[in-house]
């Protein structure tokens, strides 16, 4: 029995051993092609089920699969990812026997959400929203029953999707339909929820607008918000970025989504954002940003180095614009001792490309985020 | 000796080549220009100067229409027309102090530009400015210090009222200019054949070091420019692939095969990236009068962020893509090519409501560009119509 015993555990140790070189290898030859000034950054790993330890809860389990491999993006549809599957984390948690719902939840949520962190790095919002999360719990009444603290809890996570996302983003189009008049021609890069609600509504409510849309290697996001802005019927135009100085000369507006603000007004979003807030800033055209509060951050940042997100770099590798994919000419690139391809999925936009910021608290300059930072810890 | 049939048919045959596009490339279309006119004077018929100018034109004519978007087939027909001037004058000014004719030894482009650039102004043909004359191999020309000494003129006025009568008329019966004439465009062609080198011997000026550079497209010259650099200095390149056509990534990958630390970002990373690049390095597809650039598309973007950074911008190019037209229009010197590459017909039910747009080139305005790096050594945007007069006639800028 002992034997056995020891031989199961021989075989388990030698495949764990031979998972570890396997996984070291691969860090090795990816350090090798990363550039330099963003070796600090870790590169996206890809979906990886073996990663995860036993207590990881299933939903958890499956939106960690579904950030890794991209299929779900963009930080709100992450957040409320999130958010979702961290309520019925709870509905299925049983406080252990000695401690109480206060105390212990945050614990045993705390593997989940460094599981997550593992498939992708968390979105600031996310982490704003696990932040209220536990400090909810950790005001929670001690004398209350569990379950009634379980109901609780997940009406509370309701309330701040509701809130901070859903009815802000209602809040913010509302304002952001002020922006938009007849003959507009609107430019907007990438794919972003609020702006696309924007439009829609815009659309819904019967101005007459163009809408220009910038997309980019290699997501290729905005071709999703091009296929939704045409099945409602808006007249769009569609190119990459190395148009936008050719595209610019019609455009009046420019709207853009964010990822998260930092406190020192500097938009930290999708990269490329950057760029054509630049060139639009060159050519007098109105930056607008469209962003709910619960996006902007404590942080302060200058560059677009010192955080940041590097993707697959074999993504480059791949350059057909459907989903077949055809590998271009930097296929075999990993051999190639000098070649290095950099895949960034964020940048730094600073504060003097941007007009304006619409938020649910109103249309504010992206100066006064840390203003309203302040008065959210207040409340 | 081929008649002026065989000569139709070599031009024909260009013409439709350049048509279908299967001589693309500034360079190569220039040398083939070159060669094709040196054919032309060598062939036809002529006997007065006046009658190759207006050969020269029709046949420089047809060339720039069957690919108008080259600007470089008409600078180079620009050249040989100045040339023919050039040397019609020289030989009427020195008619006209009864000597006969010389044989003009210009001076070899591998010569230092240093030189050229401080004592005499043309970078090209310099010529001492000697009263007397002297024949032999190794002779350099005499001229009169007026009609010859074009620089000289522009400054002083509008020149020599003598010299400029006799240039008027070109009606002067001149055989025995052929070869003078020939062995011009020889020194044309030869410098054409040296580009490269020439640009790329200046490397080791501009590079130090530890640098980051950044380049965009794919650029030949860049490319021996950064090579010859290499092979001194160790720094990195920053290449932005530029999609949709991925010039960056054959860049990259040559440069990588020549040992340089090569990265390849996307193009919405530039402006990310730009905080850390010491210099921009880029090649150009022409330049304008103004010192505006026609570059690959997205180049405009490069430049831009590199100016909100305060990074240098240098352009790598040789001065056969100078040309002397103006952007009156930003636009007129764009062509929107095929979208198929930004969005194929797979996706088909979307291409039908949608408009695609996809620029090939890109303007890039002047204040954008510090530096132009030629065979004739480094310029300031500033001081480009010094080489456009001393290059061009103003009567050819319309071929």
């Amino acid at each position: 029995m002992e034997n056995e015993g020891n031989k199961k555990s021989i075989k388990e140790r030698t495949k764990a051993k031979h998972k570890e070189k396997q996984s070291k290898e691969m860090n090795e030859s990816s350090n090798k092609q990363v550039a330099a000034l963003f070796s600090h950054l870790e590169i996206a790993k890809g979906a990886n089920a073996s990663l995860a330890s036993r207590d990881i809860h299933p939903a958890v389990l499956v939106i960690g699969l579904q950030f890794a491999d991209f299929k779900i993006c963009g930080a709100n549809a992450r957040c409320i990812a999130t958010l979702t599957a961290f309520k019925k984390v709870i509905q299925d948690y049983k406080t252990p026997e000695g401690t109480t719902l206060s105390r212990h939840l945050p614990t045993h949520l705390s593997p989940q959400i460094s599981y997550l962190v593992n498939s992708r790095p968390m979105s600031v919002g996310m982490g704003n929203a696990i932040r209220h999360l536990k400090l909810e719990i950790s005001t929670m009444d001690i004398d209350l029953a569990d379950d009634d603290a379980k109901l609780l809890l997940c009406e509370k996570i309701d309330n701040f999707i509701r809130d901070r996302i859903t009815v802000a983003d209602r809040v913010i189009v509302s304002y952001g339909l002020q922006k938009i008049q007849d003959g507009d021609v609107i430019l907007t890069y990438a794919r972003s929820s609020v702006v696309q609600a924007l439009l829609l509504e815009a659309h819904a409510k019967g101005i007459q607008f163009k809408v220009i849309i910038v997309d980019s290697r290699p997501r290729l996001e905005g071709k999703g918000l091009l296929r939704c802005l045409v099945d409602a019927g808006i007249s769009c135009t569609y190119a990459f970025l190395h148009a936008v100085g050719f595209v610019l000369k019609d455009v009046s507006k420019v709207f853009l989504g964010a990822h998260a603000f930092m406190s020192n007004g500097a938009l930290y979003s999708r990269v490329g954002t950057a760029m054509v807030a630049m060139m639009a800033k060159e050519k007098n055209i109105p930056v607008i940003v469209c962003c709910e509060t619960y996006k902007f951050a404590e942080k302060v940042q200058l560059d677009s180095f010192v955080m940041n997100e590097q993707g697959n770099p074999d993504e480059m590798v791949n350059i057909s614009t459907t989903s077949t994919p055809k590998a271009g000419l930097l296929d075999g690139w990993l051999h190639k001792p000098d070649l290095k391809l950099l895949n960034l999925l964020h940048d730094l936009t600073p504060s003097k490309y941007i007009t304006t910021v619409i938020t649910e608290v109103g249309m504010i300059p992206c100066t006064s985020v840390p203003v309203i930072l302040r008065e959210y810890k207040q409340v | 000796m081929t008649g002026p049939r065989d000569l139709n048919a070599q031009i024909e045959s260009l013409v439709n080549r350049l048509r279908r596009r299967q001589v693309v490339g500034s360079w190569s279309v220039s040398l083939e220009t070159a060669l094709l006119l040196r054919q032309v004077v060598s062939v036809a018929r002529w006997n007065q100067v006046n009658v190759l100018i207006n050969l020269v034109k029709d046949v420089g004519g047809k060339l720039v229409m069957a690919q108008p978007r080259e600007l470089a087939v008409g600078n180079i027909v620009r050249r040989v027309l100045r040339l023919i001037r050039d040397v019609y004058n020289s030989e009427v000014s020195n008619s006209n102090t009864n000597l006969t004719s010389t044989s003009e030894e210009v001076e070899d482009d591998d010569k230092d530009y240093e030189d050229d650039n401080v004592i005499k102004s043309p970078p090209q043909k310099s010529k001492t400015y000697d009263l007397q004359s002297y024949s032999g191999p190794g002779s350099i020309i005499s001229s009169s210090f007026f009609s010859s000494s074009a620089s000289m003129i522009n400054l002083l006025g509008d020149g020599s009222v003598s010299g400029k009568e006799a240039s008027l008329d070109y009606d002067r019966k001149c055989y025995n200019l052929k070869p003078t004439i020939i062995s011009e465009l020889q020194e044309l062609i030869n410098e054409l054949e040296n580009m490269y080198v020439n640009i790329a011997d200046q490397a080791m000026e501009h590079i130090h070091s530890n640098e980051i550079i950044m380049t965009v497209g794919k650029s030949r010259t860049v490319e021996m420019f950064l090579k010859t650099a290499a092979k001194k200095r160790k720094f990195s390149i920053v290449v932005a692939e530029t999609s949709p056509k991925y010039l960056g990534h054959e860049m990259a990958l040559s440069l990588s095969q020549a040992g340089i630390d090569t990265t390849v970002i996307s193009d919405s990373a530039i402006f990310a990236v730009m905080s850390r690049v010491n210099k921009v390095i880029m090649g150009t597809h022409a330049v304008l009068a103004n010192g505006g650039l026609i570059s690959v598309s997205g180049t405009q973007m490069v430049a831009t962020a590199a100016k909100h950074h305060s990074t240098p911008v240098v352009v790598c190019t040789g001065l056969y893509k100078l040309s002397p037209l103006y952007p009156y229009d930003e636009d007129s010197f764009n062509d929107l090519v095929a979208p198929d590459p930004v969005m194929s017909f797979d996706e088909g039910e979307l291409i039908d409501k949608v408009t695609i747009l996809n620029p090939y080139y890109d303007y890039v305005s002047p204040e954008l560009v510090s530096l132009f790096i030629t065979n004739t050594g480094g310029h300031p945007p500033s001081y480009l119509y010094r080489l456009i007069n001393e290059n061009y006639d103003p009567e050819d800028t319309v071929i």
